[in-house]
């Protein structure tokens, strides 16, 4: 077994530099103006290869969320969610709920993306939000 | 001229290793053959099924996880058209070469040494990362492994649905229904859904028994072009149609898993598929199910037009799909109880299905079988008759 580590393709490079800033960014289509995520080489909507890195509120909703009761990686030990979270600029990303936690279903719930270290490196996590 | 792929091919042919001694060797820290040594154990066996001689293959298909050339060269055919593919797609390239001209007997063979070669399917170098990038992207976030991903998908669906774990339930006791009956399956011990219910989380809202087997063995099968097949043998199993979609908009996103459930590619291949054959879902006499998870079988039966959008669970609960239900699917046990072939088993147990050698799981007066895969989003059927 090992650490979870993070793919670092070329397009990948500026989002993770970003969030060592503690600022989530993503590219922003120059002609279309849509987010994309994961980072591309082109605009999936339209395919302009003019982007420019944007950062994004951090706010957005629940999707749907898991429980590992498994160990897949040294530095994840069971029990650990994950959460599909729509951002209000578009994407949709995974990241991890910490603090606390809805006390019925999680699904449509508002998040604030927060920032901090694991493993040596900076990643955003979600924060429940308060409705409204 | 006809352009499309119906009743083009027939399988001829069906051949697997032991699984259940394989398995039992495995545990045991053996290691009874590599993925090559199973490939060509399956081929021997669906050669001799079909009474063909080596010098009647003429393409060659090999599984993605066994080497073409490799095993052309131990199996000693030179092909005049081969290639690599997946079960689904295997079974669509050989009706495409035979249609063309290309070839008129093809073999598909399959090994896979996932248990004693020790393949991982999540954390660190989770195979399949190459092809697909939401199976490493999230990892960072400790999400990772297919069954996480599908239970991201399910979960969503279960809120939105209103299906409960007891009905997911529905899917395993009813696989282990069918391999209790099926000698060559690794589980034969039946479970009920008291069973399911206590059995262990691994990714939460999935239990134990929505997992899928991971184990050793090899597949084989030998289609041959329709005319000759009835030459071949008296019960040859015609292809009567095949489709395919694929959803790759925000796949890595899981934007397709989240939002509609992959619903409209199986819709979109429900439509191909039926009109190819001209028969529609109340003719399907067995539905068989690519299942690394339980939940493929609830989202195929809507998809397919089974049973209404959102409606699965109380479809499984009320009109059933065991053996005993109004639509009897994966009769043989499928990934999650019979053995985990990546759907080249699901092929064997439609043929015999059709060919009535199914004994005390024998589906009555079997006429159609559809296969159904929707692996990450990529959507196949296959249309199997007599």
């Amino acid at each position: 077994m090992a650490n979870s580590k993070p793919v670092l393709g070329i397009d990948d490079l500026p989002m993770w530099a970003s969030m060592e800033r503690g600022q989530l960014e993503l590219q922003r289509c120059n002609d279309c103006g849509s987010f994309r995520y994961p980072p591309a080489p082109v605009c999936p909507k339209c395919l302009s290869v003019v982007a420019a890195w944007t950062p994004v509120s951090g706010k957005g909703k629940i999707l749907s969320w898991v429980v590992f009761h498994r160990k897949y990686f040294d530095n994840h030990p069971p029990p650990y969610n994950s959460v599909a979270v729509e951002l209000e600029e578009g994407p949709i990303i995974v990241t991890q709920l910490e603090g606390p936690e809805p006390a019925g279903s999680w699904i449509g719930q508002p998040v604030v993306l927060g920032y901090g270290e694991h493993t040596g490196r900076m990643r955003h996590h979600a924060c429940l939000a308060a409705k409204g | 001229m006809q352009r499309n792929l119906a009743k083009v091919a027939s399988v001829v042919g069906v051949g697997h290793t032991d699984w259940r001694g394989d398995y039992v060797r495995t545990r045991n820290g053996e290691k009874p053959r590599d993925c090559i040594g199973y490939g060509a154990d399956a081929f021997k066996v669906a050669l001799a099924d079909a009474g063909l001689q080596v010098s009647d293959i003429d393409g060659l298909i090999v599984g993605p996880t066994t080497p073409y050339e490799r095993i052309g060269e131990v199996l000693g055919i030179d092909a005049r058209w081969g290639g690599q593919a997946d079960a689904m797609l295997g079974i669509i390239q050989a009706c495409m070469a035979i249609r063309s001209g290309l070839a008129e007997v093809v073999a598909l063979v399959y090994g896979n040494n996932q248990r004693s070669g020790g393949t991982n399917y999540g954390g660190d170098n989770a195979a399949g990362g190459g092809s697909f990038l939401s199976y490493i992207y999230h990892a960072p976030w400790g999400f990772t492994s297919q069954g996480a991903l599908y239970a991201m998908m399910f979960r969503r669906y279960m809120e939105l649905s209103g299906l409960t774990s007891a009905e997911l339930g529905e899917v395993a006791v009813a696989q282990r229904m069918g391999s209790s009956l099926n000698p060559n399956a690794i589980m034969q011990e039946r479970i009920t859904v008291e069973d399911y219910l206590q059995s262990a989380f691994v990714c939460e809202p999935l239990h134990l028994f929505d997992y899928c087997l991971i184990n050793d063995g090899g597949v084989a099968l030998i289609v041959a072009e329709a005319g000759r097949a009835k030459h071949i043998r008296p019960d040859p199993v015609l292809i009567h149609a095949v489709g395919r979609y694929d959803l790759n908009k925000g796949a890595t996103s899981l934007e397709p898993r989240l939002t509609n459930f992959y619903l409209p590619a199986q819709q979109k291949v429900a439509e191909q598929v039926f009109n190819m054959a001209g028969i529609g879902p109340r003719d399907v006499s067995s539905l068989q199910v690519y299942d690394s998870f339980s939940c493929h079988i609830p989202l195929a039966l809507e998809g397919y037009g089974y049973c209404g959008v959102g409606e699965a669970g109380k479809f499984m609960r009320e009109s059933g799909i065991s053996l005993q239900g109004q639509l009897p699917v994966n009769t043989s046990g499928g990934h999650l109880s019979e053995s985990y072939m990546q759907g080249w088993n699901h092929q064997i147990e439609a043929v015999r299905q059709l060919r009535g050698q199914c004994g005390a799981r024998q589906v009555a007066d079997c006429r159609y079988v559809h296969y159904s895969s929707d692996v990450a989003g990529k959507a196949v059927s296959i249309l199997y008759g007599r």
